[in-house]
Parts: C-alpha cells; structure tokens; sequence
C-alpha cells in the first residue's frame, strides 16, 4: 500500500512540473470552469483550477508563500488585490485586451474581470410594496423584513456602504441606524442575507450582489432587483499574475483570454457585468446605471475605520 | 487508583504496573511504541507544530523566523475576546451536559432494546456524523423560521427559540451525543448485566443501582467521550457562525474563521487564537485526566454476550418511544428538511406541489459525472481515514493504556489536539507544514493530502474510544496470554483485538461518517480539479443553488449510510 501511495505521489508531483497553468478562482463556479475549460482548448494548455470563494483562495495563498503555486488569481473583491498589489506580490502586465476597460477598473498589475453591482432584492411574493430606494427600507412597512450582508464578511457590502457614506455623508450613516432600530439583521455574507429573502423568513435584501439575484430569477425564483435611482456602487472583480509566478507567460495569455471577446461574453454570461464596456451585458450595464465611484485605494485604507463605525451605528 | 467493590469476593485489586515477562518482548515493544509516536508525530505533531510557529513568527509562511511575537500578544488584547472565550467555555459545557443527559439513558437501555432493534438505533444514530452541522443548522433553519416548513405545514413558526442559546446548545447536543451514546453504551454491553443483577439480589432499588453501579461504571467512557463532544463544540464553526450571528453571540471560532476568510487575511492571528484553543483544550484534558483518575474502575469479568432477560411488555414499549423521540428530533426533523428541500425547484415556491422537483438529483446523476466522482473520492477517502485510523488508534491505544510508557500523557494529550484546533487552523497548518520545497515527496497538491487531513482530524475518536474500551477489560486477560507465551503482537492481534472490536468498529464507522462530509480542510486542501462532496455542496451554495447543494447532501448521506448499513450488517452475521 504504501508502495501504491509513494507511485501516486511521484506521479503527482511529476504532473505537476509540466506545463499546466494553476488559477485560484473565486466563484461562480460555472465561470471559473468555462473560462479555464475555454483557455484549454484554445491553447493546448491544461488549466489546474482550485475555486473557492475569495477568502479562502487568499487564505491559500498566503499559506502556500513559502512554496508558491498559483500563478493568476481572481478575487471577488477588489481590495484583495490592493492589498497584494502593495505588498508587491504582483506582476505587472498590461493585456491588450484591457483597452475598452473603463481606467478606473485597471491598474498596472490588476484589472477588472467583471463587475458586480449592489441592489435591492425583494421577494415577489412578501405581499409589501416594492421599495425603490435604499432609504424606503427604513420605513415601519419593513419593519423585521429586511437582511444585509455583514460588511465585515462581504467585501461588497462593505464597498457599498463606503459608497454611500462617501456619497451622502452623515445622511447615510443615520440610515444606517434607522435601518438597525427598523429590525434590520446581518445574518452573515452574500447567501446569508440572500437566502433567508427567498425563502420568505424575511422580504427584502439591502445590498444584494446582482448577478447572484438575477441568477435567481433566471432560474424562476421569485426575487425582483432594484437599483436605486441615488446610485449603487460597483464591486469589481479583479483577476491578477502573481510575481512568484513560474508560467508568466501563459499567465499572460491567460488574461489576455479572460479580456477576449470570448472571455468576455462568457462573463457577460453568468449576469456579471463585463469589465469591457464594449461587449454587452445580459443586464442593465454600465449606461444604465447610476454608478457612485469609489475611491478604492483610498477605501480599502480605510476599510477598519468604516466597519468600526458600521457596527456602532447598527448596534451589530 | 481507587476501585469500586463490586462483587464481594471478586473484588478488584489489580496493581497498577503489573509485572511481566520482560526478556521476550522488548523489540515489539519499542517498535510499537515507535510507531504510534511517529504516527501521532506526524500525522498531528507537524501540522500543530506548524500552527505555535506561525503563532510565534508570523512570517513563517514565507520561511522567515522574524518578528517574533508581534503577533502574538496584541491579539490577546482585543476586548471583545474575554466575552467570545467565556461563550465557547459556557457553550461546550452546556453541550457536553445535554448529550450526557440524552446519551446516558440510552445507552443503558441499548442493552434491553433486544439485539435486532438495538442495532438499528445504533445504525440510525450514526446518521447525525453524516448530517454536516451547518447543514443540519439550515435544515433547522428552514424548518422552524418564519415561513418555514412547519409554519407551512402547521401554522406556527419557531422564530423566537431559533435564535436562542438553548436552541444553539440543543442543535449541537442533537448532532453529538451519539458520541457520548456510543461510548457509554459499548461499555454497557461489556460489563453486562450481572452486576446489576447482584445490586438487585440484595434489595438495591432500580434508582439506586443505576446511580450507585452503572453510572459510576460508566464514568471513564462518559468523562473520555465528554472531552471530546467538549473540545469539538469549542471547535466547531459552523452552527455557532449560523444560528449565533443572529443573536450576536461570538465564539473564538467564529473570531479565528473572520480572521482566516476576510480582507486583510491574517493566518498568524488565526494561528494565535488557535493557541488559546489549545490551552482550552489543555485545561479540559488536565481535568479529565484528574477525574478519570478518581473515578478509574476496572472490572474483572466482562461479560460480552447479550443479555436474555426481556423488559416487560410496557416498560419496552416505553424505551422504544424513547428512542424514537430521539430519533425524530435529532434525526428525522433535519433528514426531513433536507429532503424536502433536495425536492423543492424554488426556495421561493415553498411547499406547494408545482414546486416539487426531481430535477436537483437528476441534475447531479447526469450532467458531467462530477457529482458522482466527488462522492466517490469522498467515500474511498473515508474508507482509507477509517482504516489508517483505525490501525493507528488500535496501537495507541495499547501502548497508553497497557504499555505505561513514559510521556504517555503527552502522547495522549497530542493525540486530542486535532479535534480541539479548528478545521480552518489545521489546513494552514498542513499547509506550512507539506509545502516545503525541502521535502523530496510531499502528500500536498494531491489528493493524499485529504487523507492525511482526514487522519489527522479523526485520529482522536479511536484513540479514545478503543483505549476507553482498553481500561474496561481486566489486565488479567491479557496476562493470561503473556504466560501462555504470546508476545504483544498477538496479544493484540488475537486478545485485545476480539474485545475491543465493537469499540474499534465503533471508531471506524464514525471516522468513516465523519469524513464523508468534513467540510473545512477539504475546502482548503483539495488539489485543484478534486472535489468532494462537501466542496462540491459548497460550491452550489456559494453559487446561490441552496437545493441543489441539499440534494447532493441528501446523495452523499445516503451513498454513506448504504456504506455503514452494509458494515453494521456484516458485523452482525459474524
């Protein structure tokens, strides 16, 4: 037996040194396999892929940095790539393909993949009325119907009140207790606060991650999205090259593919928003929507002031 | 060592290092001891080693010793931390208390309930080991919220106790007393009845020879198995993470997984609030040791067969229904949810029939195979988990309890560690400690790590449960085969193995349960391209597809429980 484990190993490890290019993906998982599954068989190149949600692929990372392994990671949140960025674990490359993205979801080692936008959500059938603005929320007719993703487990969430409070000031941050004496709970990350909603415990989701809601709806749930006409936010997802990479090259192309038309139309694909405002979006895109933007860098400084203050607003 | 006088002239009064024949067996012994220190060293030492480094220097992950402990104390100082470690310490012992009041009735009646029946429950109550506990919190979830199941169904919801510490302390205790349960109730078996056949000849009252025979009999294997269901409730995360974020109630667990899974990742604080775990856990251990001193009882005889007498007709009755309460709550109620949902097409569509669906299981039998690949690599994991546990645990066992080496202690206390570190702070450790370019071979980026972290995981059950089974069976058994001049090889194989094999098979079936569905490690150890069905289930929830992600639990628990019932069945026809 452990003749047979020794076989396996060795035949592992030499998989290993050929040339196959590792991602760490964030999900969804269905995009993360066609766009590795796309890149194989334009290139001839096999894809190890290891998909998880964006945490635990970072977490992964900083584990492995003794030995590295991946060589391109996609995140779901932005600032983790700020984050590596300023460590100077990044390789810097600009694709081609990058042109038609808007300049403020690019940098000289990170660009946008796609982009999510934060909503409203409500379920059809809760019998209350269709609330139009984030602030409705607040209003006695909600009252105990409405759920957030916690913003210190929602990178998203997070981007969105650092949207708001940027945006409308002290304004927004009394919402925020109102919201709270209005019964609001933050049951968890995106799923958490999505799926009590669905499944009619509560009514209305405050800051739902669109594309996983019309994925929903696509499917026949009975979920709406709003997006509110003061404005949303953006919570792009990055895709990036790790310095320690030992395949830069084929990282390279495969960037370059994630910005390809093809790329792009399989992220248009899953309702995400494409970073290329050339290709369109299965949704509302970037013309339809009144987008507030954020300074991220400038955020993710200031990520731990603004989840402090977040928590003594809402009592959380 | 204090003994119990059972049984006038068979009282015990075994010594406690008992002589030998030391000249023929030596080589066996030191090989013995060897291999289950460089097992636990291995398996356990280097992935814990590797967490009090990281919590020390916390830039060993890119092979730098510097800065050390600029981690360390300043997460100490947090001020939320005091009030999350007295809630895991309240928390774990609430549960350890509710399993024990659960398991033990149980257990003593397991040996009344008739042979047939009695291995039944034992198959049923291995369900809950397959049942993952955050999804047996979602279960509950969709049960008894607001517009949930049994508000559909019935009219009222359970809104309120949902979120409440009892219900978090009674979720937890439904999920792991049959740890308790199994423990207590092999020892039952094994000590028979006759003693409390004797409490009964001399006019001892059924109350009081429960408390004053059976009870204290069963105190090692309810002390041993209550540090477990104490050290895995303060290492749990998932149910604590669901059910106690909506009433704010904060666990060092729920600390360390914010640590390892939001921006800014910081594993060395992980690493640090791993350590406070595992002096929790070390403190537990100290007590346990303590007390199973005190209460320590050997039992000269054991009597393994079943016992004849039958209940009467009411009182039979009566255990049976006590079982099936049990079994309908801790059981039945979070199966039925998950079925329920495995069935529905829309979390929105609730219980109507035009929801009903098969199309969440066809999905997973037909498309791409992935779904039955991920069930496979599971099961055959677990099997290997079993059996490398199980060979693992058998000689540990034997070397703590009848070798009396020295640094026995420290050996046993390595050997309770993985169950008191959180799932997360393991797989980091594994990591640290298999992805070294200075290892010529590594069990990492392969599916093999699984199994070393499924070893690791699940290497506490047997140890403890086979060396608990170990102290119930009179040393004279054993002496007996040394004179006849057997050496420690065949005394296990061929006297200690007989015996402890209900224990050892036990261990395995819940080792096996277990890693059918451990969700953690997998998540962040599975190469990439394997799955599992936990990442597997993982993935369809993080993708939003909470019914398709409960069918294929709903799948995996059945593939697993076919696998156990299949087991249960061959150990009843030997």
């Amino acid at each position: 037996m452990l003749m047979a484990a020794a076989a396996v190993l060795i035949g592992a490890t030499a998989a290993q040194a050929a040339d196959t290019l590792v991602v760490y993906s964030a999900g969804p998982k269905p995009l993360s396999g066609a766009l590795a599954e796309g890149f194989t068989k334009q290139t001839g190149v096999k894809v190890d892929l290891f998909q998880s949600t964006s945490g635990k692929v970072m977490a992964r990372y900083e584990a492995e940095k003794a030995n590295p392994q991946v060589d391109v990671i996609i995140s779901a949140a932005w600032g983790h790539a700020i984050n590596l960025d300023a460590d100077g674990d990044l390789l810097a490359y600009t694709s081609p393909n990058a042109a038609k993205v808007p300049g403020w979801l690019k940098t000289d080692t990170y660009v946008a993949q796609g982009a999510a936008a934060l909503a409203i959500a409500y379920n059809t059938t809760a019998g209350i009325k269709p609330p139009a603005e984030w602030s409705d929320l607040t209003k006695p007719e909600y009252k105990d119907l409405v759920t957030m993703p916690d913003p210190s487990k929602s990178g998203s969430a997070l981007t969105l009140v650092q949207g708001l409070t940027a945006q409308y000031g002290d304004k927004a941050w009394n919402m925020f207790a109102d919201l709270n004496a209005n019964g609001m709970i933050l049951p968890g990350a995106n799923n958490a606060a999505l799926n009590p909603v669905l499944q009619g415990a509560k009514a209305v989701v405050f800051g739902a991650v669109n594309y996983i809601v019309l994925g929903q709806k696509a499917k026949g749930e009975k979920i709406e999205v709003v997006f509110p006409a003061s404005g949303t936010v953006l919570a792009p997802r990055p895709i990036m090259i790790t310095k320690s990479s030992q395949h830069a090259d084929l990282a390279k192309k495969f960037v370059d593919y994630v910005l390809s038309e093809e790329g792009q139309k399989l992220v248009a694909g899953r309702l995400i928003l494409p970073a290329r405002t050339d290709i369109k979006a299965l949704r509302p895109g970037f013309d339809e929507l009144k987008i507030i933007e954020v300074d991220y860098v400038q955020a993710a400084k200031d990520a731990e002031a603004t989840r402090a203050r977040f928590k003594a607003n809402t009592g959380s | 060592m204090s003994t119990l006088p059972l049984d006038a002239d068979k009282a015990v009064a075994a010594p406690a290092v008992t002589a030998r024949p030391p000249s023929l067996t030596g080589p066996i012994r030191i090989g013995l001891a060897l291999f289950s220190t460089i097992a636990l060293i291995v398996i356990v030492g280097f992935p814990v080693l590797a967490i009090v480094l990281y919590a020390i220097f916390p830039n060993i992950n890119e092979g730098s010793f510097t800065a050390p402990f600029s981690e360390f104390f300043p997460n100490f100082a947090r001020p939320d931390l005091i009030g999350a470690t007295i809630n895991s310490i309240v928390m774990a012992s609430s549960v350890v208390a509710v399993s024990a009041v659960i398991a033990v009735p149980m257990a003593f009646l397991r040996s009344r309930v008739g042979v047939v029946a009695g291995r039944i429950w034992d198959a049923a109550f291995l369900i809950p080991f397959l049942v993952p506990p955050y999804i047996g919190a979602l279960a509950g979830m969709m049960l008894l919220q607001r517009n949930g199941y049994v508000e559909r169904i019935l009219g009222f919801n359970l809104d309120g106790f949902l979120y409440s510490f009892a219900d978090l302390v009674a979720v937890m205790a439904l999920n792991l007393f049959p740890l308790m349960y199994f423990a207590t109730s092999r020892v039952f078996a094994m000590i028979g009845r006759r003693y409390g056949d004797v409490a009964k000849v001399f006019g001892a009252s059924f109350g009081r020879a429960f408390f004053r025979i059976y009870v204290p009999l069963c105190l090692p294997a309810l002390l041993s198995s209550g540090l477990l269901v104490f050290v895995l409730t303060i290492e749990e995360f998932g149910t604590p993470a669901i059910l106690g974020t909506r009433f704010g109630f904060e666990v060092i667990v729920t600390a360390i997984h914010d640590k390892v899974s939001d921006w800014p990742i910081d594993l060395a604080g992980a690493s640090t609030l791993s350590f406070l775990l595992i002096v929790i856990a070390f403190f537990a251990f100290i007590a346990h040791e303590r007390m199973s001193k005190r209460v320590a009882v050997e039992v000269e005889t054991a009597s393994l067969g079943q016992s004849s007498d039958k209940l009467p007709p009411v009182l039979a009755v009566l255990t049976q229904a006590a079982f099936g309460v049990v079994f309908f709550l801790a059981i039945f109620l979070p199966v039925a949810s998950i079925i329920i949902a495995a069935f529905t097409a829309r979390l929105s569509g609730g219980l109507a029939l035009e929801n009903f669906t098969f199309a969440n299981i066809a999905h997973l039998v037909d498309t791409d195979g992935a779904a039955i690949r991920a069930i496979g690599t599971s099961l055959s994991l677990a099997i290997g988990a079993a059996v490398v546990t199980g060979i693992i645990g058998l000689v540990t066992a034997f070397v703590l309890v009848r070798m009396k080496i020295r640094g026995a202690g420290a050996l046993d206390f390595l050997a309770l560690l993985p169950n008191s570190v959180p799932g997360m702070a393991v797989a980091v450790g594994l990591i640290l400690a298999w992805n070294q370019a200075f290892w010529p071979v590594t069990p990492y980026n392969t599916v093999l790590i699984l199994l070393v972290a499924y070893s690791c995981l699940m290497l506490p059950y047997p140890i403890r449960m086979i060396s608990t089974a170990l102290k119930q069976i009179p040393k004279s058994v054993d002496e007996a085969a040394y004179i006849s001049g057997a050496n420690e090889l065949s005394v296990i194989w061929r006297v200690v193995l007989p015996i402890v094999a209900p224990s050892a098979l036990a261990a395995g079936f819940i080792v096996f349960a277990i890693s059918t569905r451990e969700l953690v490690t997998s998540i962040m150890l599975a190469p990439p391209g394997v799955e599992t069905v936990s990442t597997y289930v993982f993935n369809q929830f993080d993708q939003g597809s909470v019914n398709s992600g409960m069918a294929m639990s709903l799948l995996a628990i059945a593939a697993s429980a076919i696998v156990i019932a299949v087991g249960q069945g061959a150990q009843g026809r030997k």
